[in-house]
């Protein structure tokens, strides 16, 4: 079953029979640029990667899947940070890529349909000329695809205020893994009959191909109030967001960074935050303009009253424009602090934040490692970056202490996942959040969509195979030991 | 043979009942909507919800609150309400004590949803017991979480067919300093430009919705402050009288909703431009419109019901009937959705032997 060999040439010519000949890729070395998403540590090259050109080709090319029992992995863009599209060494890679047409803009109704191909800018692009736009937000929107948002239930920043993917996902197009094509949700929120909109709505790819979807669009709110405030802790930045949740105010967005993740920022692009600061609180908030700047003034009395060191309000588009791309960038940013660095998504009860920012700070002081934090306070997901150095010889305890923080996020009641998703890599971490008979019930399930476990096996529910007989405890992925893959 | 009643009070004695019998049945809350969707065929047991009551968790400064199923959802907004609080949900049977369970799980929705949406989009946890005694919990606690799948989703609008709804885990909001509503008489189609012209612009109402009494209800919210001047603005954009409190114009609208019992309540949602079109052909006796969220309550002739869910699946709509007279014989469902291929796979994965719900969603499954 782990075979790497390349398909026989019958299993190519079955795809051919389907799909441009041109399309279906089977040259290792070109299939080894579908070997990695995101999380570039585990590489598997396919045994095929086929580049469909629209939702009947990625249809039939299914159908060839089921007939011959070949497993397959979906790929969008490949930003995912999960290892969710990840390759099965002897399956094939199924790209939307090529599916990038926007079917339709209806601005009476406020909603688009889109092929998965579509990236999540260009939807709010498209949109844009009439005054709407796509809410979810992920600091990826430039380059993912709305198919792997809607695989992965992508949050965004302003998601506090608006809700995730799945919120603004109407209906999917979904080919099934029996090659089937049907679909799942509706032309508004009312449904009859349960929402299987909403189980395959991140479900990592799981489930079945989405080929089709339609999405809500907003209205451009009317007034945009961005500030950025210094604080001398992080919990007198905690403190803030309690008290603006506490006064009834939802803000567009909350978001937080500390000292480490400012100075990254402020080296890469400039965006005007203050060095040396132990946090920094983005708080946007939108709406009509009455009620924005009633609410505005409430937020920065706020801020004063926490002992604010400096408050910026942008006072221009070009400002809040500013201040986001340090946010934005803060990721990215702090490869020029550190060597390298794992990047951490785990989600705790907002109230627990400074709890979580202490344990995680006293448990890099253990590891020796550094830790910068950039996270959506508002929601309670963290993003923790463990710095380390692979030269250094650092990485296997940098993503120890990475593992430990996401599990450190379940015991405080929260989750091992706010957006990234648990993909491959963190398949085998889900019983320390879920019980045995949790998982079954999933398995279940996926089995009513997928009986012959075709659809990108091995990601979200923890496998003997891939976690060992012991789920959960962390040990070397047994991939790796067998040296068919590696993490950087 | 009548059904043997059972009636657990927590998640053991659930999976007990479950546990405890063999045979096909049924799950009930307050009997709101007992006799909603298809007809409910002979159960050995109907396993009342209505002790599995209380709040197991509220985190005021989370804003998440896990409670039992059965639950009326009236009695959590009042557990809510002095911390400024809510479950930002207004389906009309709120009012006659609908449990949190029933709510879920018959997918109802009220004007709020233009915003807010169903309980689908409220939802953040749930625990299931399924038929063969599984105890099972998706989600959790905190409103931003995609580890695994997320099975609350798939209880929502099954309406007792795949297990036992026993605990939510629902997602709150704050509750707004100040709300008007105004009032604008207008026909249908007149109503459906002001919506359009209301929906495009700056305004963000709470809630939009027409009536069969020739009214378009529009919904403000927001802070005390700011509340007069954005009245002020939409009632230049579309006239009308600012409600008399006393005289709640919500209650005319959920009455509608609800039915008067001698006419077939069907529940249909079409794209909103279509909506009005649709709603125009139908041999309607009373309706509320939700021109924003394109979902319609319309009360029937049973005998129409059949046709009015082939001309709502025609508009690419979907339709569930809900109460009827007693006597009445009305198809519960539309045309069988693509889908149902899934439905009946999960359905046979989770509930093999058939046991929830029989007729439920006949003849889908
Ligand atoms: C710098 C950076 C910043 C990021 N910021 C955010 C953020 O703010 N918020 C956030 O939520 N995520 C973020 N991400 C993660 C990532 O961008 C999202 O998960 C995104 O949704 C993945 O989209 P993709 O097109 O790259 O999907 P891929 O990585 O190609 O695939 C992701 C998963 O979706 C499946 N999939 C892809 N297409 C389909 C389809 N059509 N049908 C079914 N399944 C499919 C794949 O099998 C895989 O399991 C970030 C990533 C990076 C690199």
């Amino acid at each position: 079953m782990t075979s790497t060999t390349t398909p026989g040439p019958v299993v190519r010519t079955a795809f051919e029979q389907v799909l441009d000949p041109a399309d279906v890729i089977s040259d290792p070395v070109q299939c080894r640029a579908y070997e990695c998403d995101g999380l570039t540590g585990y590489r598997v090259t396919p045994a095929l990667v086929l580049l469909p050109r629209d939702a009947g080709q990625v249809a039939a090319a299914v159908r060839v899947c089921a007939d011959l029992g070949v497993p397959f992995v979906a790929r969008g863009a490949g930003t995912g940070l999960s290892g969710g599209a990840l390759p099965v060494a002897d399956g094939v890679v199924i790209s939307l890529a090529r599916l990038k047409r926007v079917l339709e803009v209806d601005p009476v109704d406020r909603r688009a349909v889109v092929e998965p191909g579509v990236t999540n800018l260009e939807i709010t692009a498209a949109a844009a000329p009439y005054g709407l736009y796509y809410a979810p937000d992920p600091s990826s929107q430039q380059v993912c695809t709305i198919g792997g948002n809607v695989a992965e239930n992508s949050g965004g920043a302003h998601c506090l205020k608006y809700g995730f993917t799945t919120n603004h996902v109407l209906s999917c197009e979904v080919v099934l893994a029996d090659g089937s094509v049907v679909t799942l949700g509706a032309d508004t929120g009312e449904q009859a009959g349960p929402d299987l909109r909403g189980v395959f709505l991140g479900s990592e790819g799981t489930l079945g191909i989405t080929t089709k979807i339609t999405v809500r669009l907003l209205r451009t709110p009317e007034t945009v109030r961005t500030l950025l405030a210094d604080f001398p802790s992080v919990a007198a930045a905690g403190d803030v967001v309690s008290d603006v949740v506490a006064a009834g105010i939802v803000p567009a967005a909350v978001e937080m960074m500390d000292t480490l993740a400012i100075e990254a920022a402020e080296e890469a692009v400039h965006a005007g935050y203050t060095l040396g600061v132990a946090a920094a609180l983005v708080v946007e908030l939108d709406g009509p303009a009455e009620e924005c700047d009633v609410q505005f003034e409430q937020v920065k009395a706020i801020c004063d009253k926490h002992g604010c060191t400096r408050l910026h309000i942008a006072a221009s588009p070009e400002e809040r424009a500013a201040i986001w791309r340090g946010r934005k960038a803060a990721f990215a940013a702090v490869g020029r602090i550190s060597p390298d660095y794992f990047v951490q998504d785990g989600v705790v009860p907002r109230t627990r934040l400074a709890e979580v920012l202490d344990r995680i700070a006293a448990m890099g002081d253990a590891a020796g490692l550094r830790v910068a934090n950039v996270f959506h306070a508002g929601d309670g997901n963290l993003h923790p970056l463990v710095l380390y150095s692979a030269a250094a010889g650092e990485t296997e305890r940098a993503e120890k202490l990475s593992g430990e923080i996401a599990e450190l996020c379940v015991e405080l009641g929260g989750s091992l996942s706010g957006e990234h998703g648990i993909g491959t890599d963190k398949a085998c971490s889900m019983p320390k959040m879920f019980s045995e008979d949790d998982l079954a019930v999933m398995a279940r399930v996926r089995a009513g969509f997928d009986p012959k476990g075709l659809c990108n096996p091995g990601k979200v529910l923890p496998t003997p195979r891939l976690c060992g007989e012991r789920p959960g405890k962390y040990r070397p992925h047994p991939l790796e030991e067998s040296g068919v893959i590696e993490r950087l | 043979m009548t059904a043997t009643a059972l009636r657990p009070t927590d998640l053991r004695s659930v999976q007990d009942a479950v546990l405890d019998t063999t045979g096909p049945l049924a799950v009930a809350g307050t009997g709101t909507a007992a006799g909603w969707g298809g007809t409910l065929g002979p159960v050995d047991a109907e396993l009342d919800t209505t002790g599995l009551t209380g709040v197991i968790t509220h985190n005021p400064g989370d804003m998440t609150v896990a409670v039992r199923a059965g639950t009326p959802l009236r009695e959590l907004a009042a557990e809510l309400a002095p911390h400024g609080q809510y479950v930002a949900f207004d389906a009309a049977r709120v009012a006659d004590g609908a449990t949190v369970g029933g709510l879920f799980a018959t997918a109802d929705a009220g004007p709020a949803a233009l915003v807010h949406g169903s309980l689908r989009d409220l939802v953040i946890g749930v625990t299931v017991v399924l038929a063969d005694g599984t105890v099972a919990r998706s989600g959790g606690h905190v409103i931003k979480n995609v580890a695994g799948y997320d099975l609350a989703k798939l209880l929502h609008g099954s309406y007792g067919t795949l297990g036992v709804v026993a605990e939510v885990v629902l997602r709150l909001h704050p509750v707004p300093k100040a709300s008007a509503t105004l009032v604008v008489d207008r026909p249908l189609a007149e109503a459906a430009e002001l919506a359009g012209l209301v929906l495009g612009g700056p305004y963000e109402p709470a809630a939009l919705e027409w009536t069969s009494a020739g009214r378009l209800l529009l919904r403000v919210a927001g802070t005390e402050r700011a509340l007069p001047a954005r009245v002020e603005r939409l009632r230049e954009l579309v006239g009308g009288t600012e409600a008399d409190p006393w005289a709640d114009p919500w209650a005319e609208h959920a009455a509608l909703v609800r039915g008067d019992g001698t006419q077939a309540v069907l529940r249909i949602g079409v794209r909103p431009s279509r909506l009005p079109g649709v709603l125009a052909e139908l041999p309607a006796v009373a309706v509320t419109a939700g021109l924003g969220t394109g979902v319609a309550t319309v009360a029937l002739d049973p005998a129409a019901v059949a046709g009015a869910h082939a001309l709502v699946h025609a508009a690419g709509g979907t339709s569930a009937l809900r109460s009827r007279p007693a006597a009445a014989v009305a198809p519960a469902w539309g045309p069988a959705p693509p889908a149902v291929g899934v439905l009946r796979a999960v359905k046979a994965e989770l509930d093999p032997k058939g046991r929830f719900g029989p007729g439920r969603f006949d003849p889908w499954m």
